[in-house]
């Protein structure tokens, strides 16, 4: 989020999912498009279909990599060092979109003095791709017309996540591949709603639309319209909550459908926050780990329960509707909140969801145009749609960025905080796998779900598992400096030696135990992508 | 087909209000999103047919529902006892199926009613009524002339429509047609001699019409000649995004898993439900052994059983060249891909 | 209306005794809850049962009796996944749901006459103790019955009285060789093919019959080619994942064959030109 914020102005995918279809060039990294975004997958292989020049930048040799042109498979945690020498050799190679960085950016110099530091042979062993092939990709980006960079948890899940995101908008803009359809820069969203609750100001920061709490105009918008006074403070991150520990400030929470026992770095850490907080409530549509900790659980509906609306990574804002009446004593969500504050003396009075989004109109410029009765035929509206009359946007920043000029931000290499060695000499990458979602409280109640996918699997590489011993299906007891795991090993030449990698769907194999607890400083985003491990054969005692 | 009779287009409503008095009456209907779907009708007035557009679902849904209850279980301390699901189909009509989802249900008669015969699928089938209707002109995808189901029927139906502009052309096939043209037969005219000859019109009108050319036979061929390269597979397989939507919208996708499924500790249903063999799990065998690697073979087995194995086993294939898949498909594996890929370099 | 026959209903049957084989294996001695039905129920060695277990589905089980001892069954059940793991679990007097029985069986009436080769590794030897015991019950039918058994360990090996019991019969030979030994094994250390060279074979004269895991099918098929069997006298049965049992899901396909329907007994002649994992 604050990486496109900071150079582009907004933090959201510049394209639509469709255009990608459209791009003659297309740089997927950090993203396992076919197992995590399979709709945008199809696009990419579409556009492949036509002719496009497939990129994949990626530690492992996965799917998407075998329809790559080229497939540039760095170490782990090495994606500015990569991007910076990409850019390096467009720079050497006069492939730079001048009239593009003097129209429409700014501080363009500070990058340019950066790159003239660096060493270009020296930034190609750091990330283990050899030049040649770095400079094949370079060119290839460049040169194309319409070039889109595709994005995912795999950038931002690094201590330099927010300057890996700065690197790729600095990429996107140098060769002027931004502000055109079928163009841009584009972080695929995690979950169906993510965007959407980002939108509605679900961060510490912003009030809905992405208006910030610091600024008094917006404070007073909302307090009028609320009729209550607001804070000035901005307030926490998820990591900041979850992590506080015992001796915490926080004394009570509240959950909506997140399951920090199961998706948050170093568990122990998060379980002795919620064992200690004075009060907890959880409302979900199962009793996840996290709600087994709660005072108090209310049962959510689920999405066929429910009419509302759901925003897509590709800002599109689409109706949900209710099929079936909530199954026993379960409520909707606004529901459940408005029930809330009435009891605690603010009735919100709210009758229906057309009455919410009605206030979310008013109040949220971006969503302007964003009603019910437009929303209902049709495949929805994408922000920004600033009135009944706006036709929506599919791609973002024509003729200006939406925080002017385009800024520049020039990053250098910052490792990862923990990097193999003598002790924990394996590298762990988490991801996810195609048939579960998140920590599975829904997908792992799906008997066909778990049929194709029951247990967490370990991929190993083959050579590795030579050396240890270790045949496909083996039970492995996984170390880090901060907990142990058991887990059943899969030999696969997905990942490289010295590297292995598993999902943190399932809680009998709690990935997230084993991970590290440094964050980027700029995002609060943890760094699930890189710990150092050791494996050893057997039960965990 | 033996009588060949008309019937105006003016009383098609009437018709039909007449036989959803004693029978429920299931035709393509258009919904409130635009989707065209086999759907159970209520009120005849407020919407008719939509007999211009493909229904997105086949009568698979109904002769093998994708969830059904073959029995109830109860289970307590030495005792564990079955009784079978007591539901019974009313008698339906299906009317305005278009000659591929008919050689679907005609298919499917072979996999549950030869051999053993499959009670569930039977309550059903035995229950219906199949009225078709023939395509004058063919859908986006289609290509049921090439596996030689359409595009017009020449057996199967209780009744058989052709539209011939402000008429149907109509011939009952089986007893259960002749009935029904019997007992209303102030409906009907003796088709005259033009009529016939108009029917052989359309139809080879329609047989000229397709937008496709697909290549069946020459990929049954070279899959019997066993000619179909590894590395078509190996594609087909890397792109299939397993999602499993082309077995279930395929009108002779039959394949299906059993499942328990527990109402409380003591008491449960079995149920069945649509499966697919593009899935991994579905010859995985219990303890992680699977006879099929995945990787290659998994959609091997979807186009071998279309397009080999029921050659083999029922004289021609299981694809009734309805282009569902080909809609659905979004990681382009569908049957008209896999088939160009097979016949390249013919 | 038709009448519908009961396709998918099991039917009760109660655990009468359970024998624990090896620490993976136990045999269930089993009788139908229904008299009447218990006492009509027949089937043939090499046919197997879909098996119910509350709450965890079904699970296709081979005989290990012999339809030759009527009024209850036999069937040998090694842990693997959820269903079996529950059977295992289950005690003299709990009920399971019987559902068969399925598939062909051996080809016993081509057999007669002939001299019988068995060849078993670890559950394998579950179906092949079926025909077994029903060739040793009709023993003047058949000719010379040698027995070949591979385990893992020693103290893997399945139905040891048994297999005490049929080498005290006339012309019956046991042979038995383990993968690893334990101490106090004098016995053969080895895969199965192993012994071939000190049994006694008569292509021409013999039917060989063989199960076990995929890998160890695939070398005792190829090893007994090589010796002179023709494909005619080699007969498998083959496990699969299944759910219908009776040939419409499609679980267990084969390269165009259902292993439920069409098998599970095949002759490597039948199995020629398939596309099978136990051939390579």
């Amino acid at each position: 989020m604050a990486g496109l914020a900071t150079t582009f102005g907004s933090g959201a995918m510049t394209n639509s999912i469709n255009e990608i279809e459209n791009a003659e060039v297309i740089l997927a990294t950090g993203s396992n498009t076919t197992e995590a975004h399979p709709q945008v997958a199809r696009r990419m292989l579409a556009a492949v279909d036509r002719g496009a020049k497939l990129i994949v930048i990626d530690p492992r040799r996965i799917r998407l990599a075998e329809f790559a042109h080229i497939h540039l498979d760095i170490r782990p945690g090495t994606d500015i060092p990569l991007l910076n020498a990409m850019m390096r050799i467009i720079i050497d190679q006069n492939l730079v979109d001048d009239l593009f960085i003097d129209m429409r950016t700014e501080n363009y110099h500070q990058l340019r003095d950066m790159l003239y530091r660096i060493d270009l042979e020296e930034t190609a062993k750091t990330t283990g791709v050899p030049l040649e092939r770095i400079k094949e990709a370079a060119r290839v980006y460049a040169r194309a017309r319409k070039a889109v960079i595709c994005y995912c948890l795999g950038i931002t899940q690094h201590i330099s996540g927010t300057r890996n995101v700065q690197s790729l908008a600095n990429l996107a803009m140098l060769t002027g591949n931004v502000e055109k359809e079928d163009t841009g820069v584009d972080p695929l969203r995690g979950q169906n709603n993510v965007q959407g609750a980002c939108d509605m100001g679900a961060l510490p920061n912003v009030f809905p639309g992405y208006q910030s709490v610091g600024n008094l105009d917006f404070r007073e918008k909302f307090e009028a319209a609320w009729q209550v006074r607001l804070p000035e403070k901005t307030g926490l991150t998820l990591m900041e909550m979850t992590h506080c520990g015992a001796e915490g400030l926080i004394r009570g929470m509240f959950i909506m459908g997140e399951n920090p026992m199961l998706s948050d770095p170093v568990l122990s850490k998060v379980e002795d926050t919620l064992a200690n907080l004075e009060f907890l409530a959880v409302s979900d549509i199962f009793l996840t780990e996290t709600a087994k900790f709660a005072h108090v659980v209310f049962p959510a509906a689920s999405f066929a329960e429910k009419t509302g609306t759901f925003t897509n990574s590709e800002r599109r804002v689409q109706m949900v509707r209710r099929a079936i009446d909530p199954v026993g004593h379960c409520r909707t969500d606004a529901d459940i909140i408005m029930g809330i504050s009435e009891r605690m003396g603010y009735p919100m009075g709210h009758e229906s969801p057309v009455e919410i989004m009605e206030e979310i109109a008013m109040l949220t410029p971006i969503y302007g145009g964003m009603h019910h009765d437009r929303l209902e035929s049709g495949w929805g509206l994408q922000w920004p749609c600033w009135d009944r009359g706006h036709p929506g946007t599919p791609f973002l920043h024509k003729y200006y960025f939406t925080r002017g000029r385009g800024r520049f931000i020039a990053a250098e290499h910052d490792p990862p905080s923990e990097l193999p060695d003598k002790e924990y000499p394996f590298l762990l990458i988490t991801g996810r796998t195609y048939h579960h979602y998140h920590t599975g409280t829904m997908t792992r109640k799906c008997s066909l779900h778990n049929r194709e996918c029951g247990e967490a699997l370990l991929q190993i590489n083959g050579g590795d598992a030579g050396r240890l011993g270790v045949r496909g299906g083996d039970i492995l007891r996984v170390t880090s400096r901060r907990g142990v795991i058991r887990i059943t090993a899969e030999i696969s030449d997905v990942v490289k030696p010295g590297m292995i990698y598993t999902s943190f769907h399932f809680s009998e194999s709690p990935i997230n135990a084993l991970c590290i607890d440094t964050w980027d400083p700029l995002a609060n985003c943890p760094e699930y992508k890189v710990c150092a491990v050791k494996i050893e054969q057997g039960e965990v005692a | 087909m033996s009588d060949k009779l008309i019937l105006k287009k003016d009383h098609l409503t009437t018709f039909l209000r007449k036989l959803s008095k004693e029978y429920q009456l299931v035709v393509p209907l258009k919904n409130c999103h635009g989707d065209t779907l086999f759907t159970v009708i209520e009120d005849l007035d407020s919407q008719p047919p939509d007999l211009v557009n493909q229904p997105q679902n086949s009568l698979k849904e109904f002769m093998l529902p994708q969830q059904e209850v073959l029995f109830t279980y109860k289970n307590s301390p030495g005792d564990y006892s079955f009784s079978p699901a007591t539901v019974k189909p009313p008698p339906t009509i299906f009317f305005g199926v278009r000659p591929c989802d008919l050689s679907a249900v005609l298919y499917m008669d072979v996999i549950f009613l030869q051999g053993r015969t499959d009670p569930h699928y039977l309550q059903k089938r035995e229950n219906s009524v199949l009225i078709g209707l023939n395509c004058n002109t063919s859908f986006a995808d289609c290509f049921c002339n090439a596996t030689r189901h359409g595009p017009f029927l020449e057996y199967g139906s209780d009744l058989q429509f052709t539209d011939l502009g402000d008429r149907f052309l109509v011939e009952a096939g089986r007893s259960r047609g002749e009935e029904i043209v019997r007992k209303w037969g102030y409906f009907f005219a003796v088709a005259a001699k033009e009529d016939r000859a108009r029917k052989y019109q359309v139809f080879l009108e329609a047989r000229g019409g397709f937008a496709r050319m697909v290549h069946v036979d020459q990929a049954i061929k070279r899959l019997r000649e066993k000619k179909v390269d590894d590395s078509v597979w190996h594609e087909l397989s890397l792109r299939c995004q397993d999602c499993g939507g082309c077995a279930y919208l395929c009108p002779t996708c039959t394949c299906f898993t059993i499942i328990d499924r527990p109402v409380d500790n003591v008491r449960g249903e079995r149920l069945r439900s649509w499966d697919a063999c593009t899935f991994a799990g579905f010859t995985n065998m219990a303890g992680g052994h699977n006879p099929v690697n995945a990787a290659t073979d998994a959609i091997r087995q979807r186009f071998m059983h279309k397009l080999c194995y029921d050659v083999k086993d029922h004289g021609r294939p299981s694809c009734v060249g309805c282009g569902r898949c080909v809609g659905i498909c979004f990681g382009g594996t569908d049957i008209i891909r896999f088939i160009n890929m097979a016949c390249e370099g013919i | 209306m038709t009448d519908i026959s009961p396709l998918y209903l099991p039917q009760p049957a109660v655990i009468n005794e359970v024998i624990e084989e090896n620490s993976q294996i136990r045999t269930f001695v089993l009788s139908f809850c229904d008299r009447e039905y218990n006492e009509k129920f027949t089937y043939l060695p090499g046919q197997f049962m879909m098996v119910s277990v509350p709450h965890c589905g079904e699970a296709p089980i081979s005989f290990s009796s012999t339809p030759e001892e009527p009024g209850h069954i036999r069937l040998s059940v090694r842990r693997a996944g959820r269903l079996t793991n529950a059977m295992h679990r289950m005690k003299k007097g709990d009920v399971v749901g019987l559902r068969g029985p399925w598939g062909n069986g051996f080809p016993l009436d081509d057999m007669v006459g002939r001299d019988l080769l068995f060849v078993a590794g670890g559950i394998g030897l579950a179906p092949l103790a079926a025909v077994i015991r029903t060739c040793i019950k009709k023993r003047d039918q058949y000719g010379r019955i040698s027995i070949i058994y591979g385990s893992r360990t020693p103290s893997d090996i399945a139905f040891a009285d048994d297999i005490a019991a049929w080498g005290m019969e006339k012309d019956v030979e046991c042979l038995l060789t383990v993968d690893k030994a334990e101490p106090g094994w004098d016995g053969a250390v080895g895969l199965v093919t192993s012994l071939f060279d000190r049994a006694d074979f008569a292509p021409g004269k013999q039917t060989a019959l063989v199960c076990g895991p995929p890998l160890m099918i695939r070398a005792v098929l190829s090893d007994l080619g090589n010796r002179g069997f023709a494909d005619e006298e080699i007969i498998t049965t083959m496990e699969r994942h299944m759910k219908c049992g009776v040939g419409v899901c499609r679980h267990c396909h084969m390269d165009g064959r259902l292993v439920c329907a069409d098998g599970p007994v095949f002759s490597l002649a039948r199995l020629r030109g398939l596309e099978v994992m136990e051939l390579g």
